[in-house]
């Protein structure tokens, strides 16, 4: 037990969660980076209803694995594990400290958040782990080994906490107190006198700590780092007689600097009942007085006053530590993403479809004229097969941020099925998202039919207010092309006459004249080509193609391809279940209703 | 609280089963008509000293009646009774059991009715920390066997933390356990099925308001603690934190004005701003209740660990909100002293507040000692 500070300083730090407590795991992973480490502490959690758990690593978002129980954690993960961080209940917390320690018997220790853990169950886990494992709790905030360590609440859960805590760097003095609160406040008042700590436990208010106060100042008499103790104890139980019979045996030989809080129960006329289970003076020699004198006895400064002890930290020897500033600002300034997905389809990678006048990659594309003769009613020519083929293969996804893929991510992580997501994607094709290719389809039909001149055509179309579907992108302009428009736009070589694509670029002549980017996008471009296409390579007549676009048809482009993108965002979410989706409070803007 | 006495009479019906022939009386259950024999009936609301205070009586049904009567009408409502075993006091002895670290630490003595505090040196001290050392009690203490092993199996099994039998009365083979006192651990209630909340007695009648806090703090994993100790009090506590709040109230003590104190409590383990709405107006309400003259309200706290100070500081300015008028016209100044998670916008929020309602003592973050809010608040209601 004497060599855990060691180990863990030695870079043994890998830890489990079990329960989640989001801000307590955030402060575990702002400790580990300030710290200077390269990677988290924590391997992963143990929880139900999800597969992953989003955290920061400074400012950049990592993904925690989340596994149902310690038996599905796998092996690469498993060998890193060295310490247990229980946040379960008083009710489930003894059978999950008992499962891990029985599954990662190299661990060197944990702490058990809950309070109300049952007397017996505490004195089982002494009985079984008292001698080998460092166990802060049952209840308290957890272990402390400064630049190494941070195994709970402890020194506080944000980043202006653990800044001033200034626990990044290791120190030499010892911090042991039963209470949370006042383990940080010692931690703090260590950093405001100049010191630096060099562990803290807080071994919790309860009757049956794991680990007692006795070991803990074995740890701190074992390790050459700390040079003193500082130690917080209150009325209530026999803690600081041990302190006082180490002190008397010289089996602690370092300054102890103590306060024992409870004088004023004095001020009663009944004993009352502190915050703390253990908070309750049963015998005289329990009050805070007699505990504060056996350890002046024993030779520890322990003042009167919380003051006068304040002043007995200050005074305590410097070790040669110098301090560095983290810019915490940059980090603080983080947001967090509201969903995680995986990149589909590569969208920095368009292939060349036609090379030198012919189709670049030919294949078999049967998929593509199976598709195709289902919807048209006849078999269809392979520069058609082909164009279908490339626009599918274009249009599968384009990243998890438009809507119909947010809306199956929202339900996939709802606990939907694979239907039910895929539909919610599908039912928001429209007017606004996906559906354009019909709608430009639409537009270079009439527009080439009523042969005015592509000026008068937009003159129309802005006249009436409406925008021509097909026609402007958000990030591509002139000047900067959609690679994708570039590489469809091959396929016009392959015809004798193209038409409507034709007019589709007369038009955009006009409107990227007047705004760089309203250029020809990929629908309007898909929907000029397959007018061409089908005209020419299936011989279809204007009467044909206008009966197409009343039928949607040409929207069946977006929809098949883009069917497969939803599907496999369904089952990224499946894969990297993250519980349900709830939008941040703060990115909502609430009006007040009318009253 | 995690050791909490419950009634005598469920601890020997634990202990003996069956074979145990006494009653429990309360909430309307009468004496059976018919008693033969010399009955013994007791106060069993975990009252110390009983023989001493007349809530002890024993004889025929007719006398245990009177007795019981006489006993309600002074507010007692739980009573035990049970035959009376007749013996001699040299054969009273002294037994207690608690749960110590390593086991079960048995205390006895071989005269009963002795005061284990004022004579250690009549008392014998074992630990059982396996079976075997089963064997060294009996042979130690002349208890039969059977007897000790079925205590120690039904302490273990049942989350007792403390039993005391005085006196204890062993013929032969058989045991009888005249006076019983337990403490059972709350925690185990979830585990156990052989006692319950029901079973749990209270010694002195709690304050409304400490019955409100105890209800809400049985529904959070947060803790909410409050005891009212002076109902006209000077300075009333919404403190956080179980150690925290010891050194605040400390500083009170040690300046002199321990006995100014309204009341003692605590929230911590982060609780919500509704938990803390709740619980603040507990407080808020004694401190309006006091008849003293000059009051202060004192908010203090070390650092927290993980509380969020924004977030409970939003649950007491929603409970000062309701009452900033009355607040205004008893004087009423707030001190405050906080840090931790969310420390700058919570202390601004509060400060902002006491502020603009009049109410401002003074607001301090962890910057300043964990007293100076006490400190400051003392002078103003002395």
């Amino acid at each position: 037990m004497l060599k855990i500070l060691e180990k863990t300083r030695n870079g043994e730090d890998g830890i489990i969660a079990i329960g989640n407590h989001p801000a307590i795991i955030q402060s575990i992973l702002d400790f580990d980076f300030l710290s200077g480490k390269k990677k988290p502490s924590l391997q992963c959690i143990i929880t139900g209803n999800r597969k992953a758990h989003k955290c920061f690593f400074g400012a950049r978002e990592v993904i925690v694995p989340c596994f149902k129980d310690i038996e599905h954690v796998p092996a690469d993960i498993k060998k890193r594990v060295r310490w247990m961080l229980n946040l379960q209940s008083g009710r489930r917390a003894f059978d999950s400290s008992v499962r891990f320690f029985e599954a990662f018997p190299q661990a060197l220790g944990g702490h058990i958040f809950a309070e109300n853990v049952p007397e017996a169950h505490a004195t089982e886990l002494i009985r079984r782990y008292g001698r080998t494992k460092l166990i802060a709790g049952p209840s308290g905030v957890g272990i402390l080994i400064s630049g190494a360590l941070k195994l709970g609440a402890i020194g506080g859960i944000d980043l202006t906490q653990i800044e001033a805590g200034k626990f990044k760097i290791p120190g030499s003095i010892a911090v042991v107190s039963t209470s949370g609160g006042m383990t940080n406040e010692l931690i703090r008042a260590v950093a405001a006198s100049g010191h630096h700590v060099s562990f803290s436990i807080c071994i919790g208010g309860d009757r049956f700590p794991v680990t007692s106060l006795s070991d803990v100042l074995a740890l701190a008499q074992a390790d050459a780092q700390t040079k003193a103790l500082v130690y917080f104890g209150e009325l209530g139980g026999s803690d600081e007689y041990e302190i006082a019979e180490l002190l008397k045996k010289k089996r602690f030989t370092k300054p102890v600097v103590a306060y024992v809080a409870g004088i004023i129960d004095e001020a009663f006329d009944e004993h009352m009942q502190f915050g703390h289970a253990k908070a309750l003076v049963h015998r005289p020699d329990e009050s805070a007085r007699a505990k504060r004198e056996a350890l002046v006895k024993a030779g520890a400064i322990s003042p009167a006053t919380f003051t006068e002890f304040l002043q007995a930290i200050a005074e305590l020897p410097r070790s040669a530590v110098r301090d560095t500033v983290a810019d915490i600002e940059t980090i603080m300034n983080r947001t967090p993403s509201i969903l995680s997905t995986r990149e589909i389809v590569d969208q920095s990678e368009i292939p060349a479809f036609v090379k030198r006048g012919k189709l670049a990659r030919r294949g078999e594309n049967s998929f593509a004229s199976s598709a195709l003769k289902a919807l048209l009613g006849c078999a269809v020519s392979p520069t058609t097969a082909a164009f279908a083929e490339n626009t599918f293969e274009l249009l599968i996804d384009h990243g998890g941020a438009v809507s119909g893929a947010v809306n199956t991510m929202v339900t996939a992580r709802a606990g939907k099925d694979m239907v039910s997501s895929l539909a919610a994607g599908l039912l928001t094709v429209g007017p606004r998202f996906g559906g354009a290719v019909n709608e430009s389809a639409r537009a270079w039909l009439s527009g080439v039919a009523s042969k005015k001149s592509a000026a008068d055509f937009v003159e129309e179309w802005a006249r009436s207010g409406a925008l021509i579907s097909g026609i402007g992108h958000r990030k591509y302009r002139v000047g900067v092309p959609d690679p994708r428009v570039a590489a469809l736009a091959q396929f016009a070589i392959l015809l004798k006459k193209h038409p409507h694509y034709d007019f589709a670029r007369e038009v955009e002549k006009i409107t990227s004249g007047k705004n760089g980017k309203l250029i020809l996008n990929v629908d309007g471009a898909i929907a000029a080509l397959f007018l061409d296409i089908l005209k020419e390579c299936e011989r279809y007549s204007h009467e044909e193609l206008a009966e197409l676009v009343e039928a949607e048809f040409f929207n069946a482009l977006f929809i098949i391809p883009r069917s497969v993108g939803f599907i496999s965002h369904f089952i990224e979410q499946k894969l990297h279940d993250e519980g349900l989706f709830r939008l941040p409070e703060e990115l909502l803007f609430v009006r007040k209703g009318k009253k | 609280m995690a050791r909490v006495k419950i009634s005598e009479y469920r601890a020997k019906k634990l202990i003996l089963g069956n074979a145990y022939r006494g009653l429990e009386l309360q909430g309307g259950v009468k004496l059976p008509g018919r008693l033969t024999g010399q009955w013994v009936a007791k106060v069993d609301q975990g009252v110390k000293k009983r023989f001493k205070q007349g809530l002890v009586a024993i004889g025929s049904r007719s006398k245990l009646v009177a007795a019981l009567n006489s006993w309600k009408k002074k507010g007692f409502s739980r009573f035990i009774v049970e035959p009376f075993v007749p013996h001699k006091e040299n054969e009273e002895q002294y037994l207690s059991l608690e749960r110590v670290r390593e086991g079960i630490r048995v205390l006895h003595a071989h005269n009963g009715g002795i005061d284990v505090e004022a004579h250690p040196e009549a008392v014998k001290v074992f630990v059982v920390r396996e079976p075997a050392d089963v064997k060294k009690l009996v042979h130690a203490t002349k208890i039969p066997e059977s007897f000790l092993s079925h205590l120690l199996e039904t302490f273990n099994a049942n989350f007792f933390a403390f039993l005391e039998v005085n006196p204890l009365v062993v013929r032969k083979n058989e045991a009888y356990l005249l006076d019983a006192a337990a403490l059972v651990d709350s925690a185990g209630a979830f585990f156990t099925r052989v006692w319950s909340e029901s079973d749990i007695v209270e010694t002195k009648s709690r304050h409304p308001a400490e019955e409100r806090v105890k209800a809400l703090d049985a529904t959070t994993p947060a803790s909410l603690k409050l005891s009212v100790l002076n109902k006209n009090g000077g300075i009333f506590f919404l403190l956080s934190a179980g150690g925290g709040s010891i050194v605040i109230a400390d500083h009170a003590e040690l300046t002199g004005a321990g006995k100014l104190i309204g009341n003692y409590g605590e929230y911590s383990g982060g609780p919500t701003r509704e938990e803390t709405y709740l619980y603040a107006k507990e407080v808020i309400g004694l401190l309006l209740h006091s008849k003293a003259k000059r009051k202060a309200l004192v908010i203090a706290g070390p650092v927290a660990n993980f509380t969020d100070v924004k977030k409970t500081f939003l649950g007491i300015i929603d409970a000062l909100s309701e009452k900033v008028v009355e607040l205004r016209k008893n004087k009423v100044k707030v001190f405050v002293r906080r840090g931790g998670p969310n420390e700058a916008a919570g202390l601004g929020l509060m400060r902002e507040f006491l502020k603009r309602e009049k109410l401002l003592g003074a607001v301090y973050g962890s910057d300043a000692v964990i007293t100076r809010a006490i400190d400051e608040a003392i002078p103003t209601v002395c």
